[in-house]
């Protein structure tokens, strides 16, 4: 840990290209959190390392616009009553030990097989877990949409029934997003595993909105909602820890900010818009995309460490290149499905209002 | 008229305004000293509350002008959402109520 201080000391200088860029990044990133919950921070990341901020001072600073942005997020949300505060702040707390033991184990993995291994262990968690659990959010939220039932309320899944169903005596706490009592024991394992991903992929929401909807039974908005919570908690206690190695640039968290708080609020406005498996639709596309973006790139990792042929530098700078516009690609195809409801949604609604003038006059 | 006029009072004009030069001045001021603020908020130990503390204040500031600015615009939430937030679901405890027990009243 000695030699951060150095690295924090290469601090890029700020132009108005880099200003601009960073803005537009966050505040596209900032329109799909507020929808979904999470998901914004992923391209940020290598968003700043591709402007030449060095890698931990990019984890550092996209933390510290985190917790800001979902806190706001959260806020707006809890004024539509989508938000279980109580939820939130005690899987966040089981989310904040996944943290740390994520951030433990990518630096045993780093000791081990050097920046080619880590990266590596980041690659094959994207696409194990994307591919898992994005296939299955994005396969339900089509289900959903071609069964005709897409206005209809949500169905508990026979997982989360069982576990509301069983009662533990001494652990068990009433939960209002899922308008139950469920043991804690099963929200440690889940928030553990939620801070664990943040640590390693940066988006714990990947696991958390998904495991809050199918295991534990709460409907797509609230789960969405309550994200925001752990994403603030989680946030501002990573935040705090890489503050006190003094690697947060608060310049590159600030301008991020700027644009994510108005994307963040736009985005918690889209949801009252919208039915509920869009939210599943947009993370799930979102989660599937990405799986392909972080795919291409293990097989770079693999040469790094020589278990494969080593590749040509043109080779591994196309597959990062694309890897990269994947990427970006899934981010955009977020926030145009999120613009496109909306205005589909404001347009139903004005419709609606201007049938009921119509009639009452 | 009237209501299109009841609508534009209602906007958060003037607050918008106050939160939007508010966030203007404290982007300014830490754009311009960007060099002091980034060599006093890197010393770590206690100084870490600095990034933290500002990053607070921005979303509490930015973040009220954002809110604002849509509402100015006119980009505001679903009637819908705000009469869910008055009609949420109350909690179903399992509690068993006394039941009414039958008396006997005859008069003997």
């Amino acid at each position: 840990m000695q030699n951060i201080p150095f690295e924090a000391a290469n601090f890029i200088d700020l132009n108005y290209m880099n200003v601009l860029y960073l803005f537009v990044v966050g505040f596209i990133g900032g329109l799909v959190s507020g929808f979904i919950g999470s998901g914004g921070a992923f391209v940020l990341t290598p968003g700043m390392m591709s402007l030449g901020v060095p890698g931990l001072v990019a984890v550092a600073s996209n933390m510290c616009h985190k917790f800001p942005k979902a806190l706001v997020g959260a806020i707006k949300r809890a004024k539509y009553g989508q938000v279980d505060v109580k939820l939130g702040i005690i899987f966040g707390v089981f989310a904040e030990a996944g943290v740390f033991y994520g951030a433990h184990i990518q630096e045993k993995i780093k000791a081990a097989f050097g920046d080619a291994g880590s990266n590596l262990y980041v690659s094959v968690a994207f696409v194990v877990v994307l591919a898992v659990v994005g296939g299955f959010v994005l396969r339900d939220a089509v289900k959903t949409y071609r069964s005709g039932n897409a206005d209809a309320e949500e169905k508990v899944s026979k997982l989360a029934r069982w576990v509301q169903s069983i009662s533990i005596p001494g652990t068990m706490i009433y939960f209002k997003s899922l308008n139950a009592k469920v043991s804690v024991l099963f929200l440690i394992p889940l928030g553990f595993a939620t801070g664990m991903l943040a640590a390693t992929i940066a988006v714990g929401g990947f696991i958390g909105v998904p495991s809050m909807i199918y295991v534990l039974g709460a409907p797509s908005l609230m789960g969405s909602a309550t994200e925001l919570v752990v994403a603030f908690v989680m946030g501002l206690g990573g935040s705090f820890k890489f503050a006190l190695h003094g690697l947060v640039d608060i310049r590159l968290a600030g301008i991020i900010l700027a644009g994510s708080l108005f994307g963040i609020q736009l985005g918690a406005i889209g949801t009252t818009y919208v039915k509920p498996f869009m939210i599943k639709l947009v993370m799930g596309v979102i989660m599937v995309i990405v799986l392909f973006s972080r795919a291409l790139m293990v097989p770079v990792y693999l040469s790094q460490l020589g278990l494969i042929q080593t590749l040509t530098d043109s080779t591994v700078k196309i597959l990062k290149d694309t890897s990269f516009a994947i990427m970006a690609f899934a981010l955009l195809t977020g926030a145009f499905i999120v613009l496109r409801a909306m205005w589909q949604g404001r347009k139903a609604e004005r419709a609606l209002t201007e049938k009921e003038v119509l009639e009452n006059a | 008229m009237s209501q299109k006029y009841g609508n534009l009072k209602k906007k958060p004009l003037g607050r918008m305004i106050v939160y939007g030069m508010l966030s203007a001045g404290l982007y300014v001021a830490l754009l311009l000293n960007q060099g002091t603020i980034t060599a006093l908020f890197t010393r770590g130990a206690w100084y870490a509350t600095l990034p933290i503390a500002t990053a607070f204040a921005i979303s509490f500031i930015h973040g009220g002008f954002t809110g604002y600015f849509w509402s100015v615009l006119g980009v505001e939430a679903t009637k819908k959402a705000v009469r869910t937030r008055t009609e949420e679901k109350k909690p179903v405890y399992d509690r068993e109520r006394p039941q009414p027990q039958p008396r006997l009243r005859a008069r003997l």
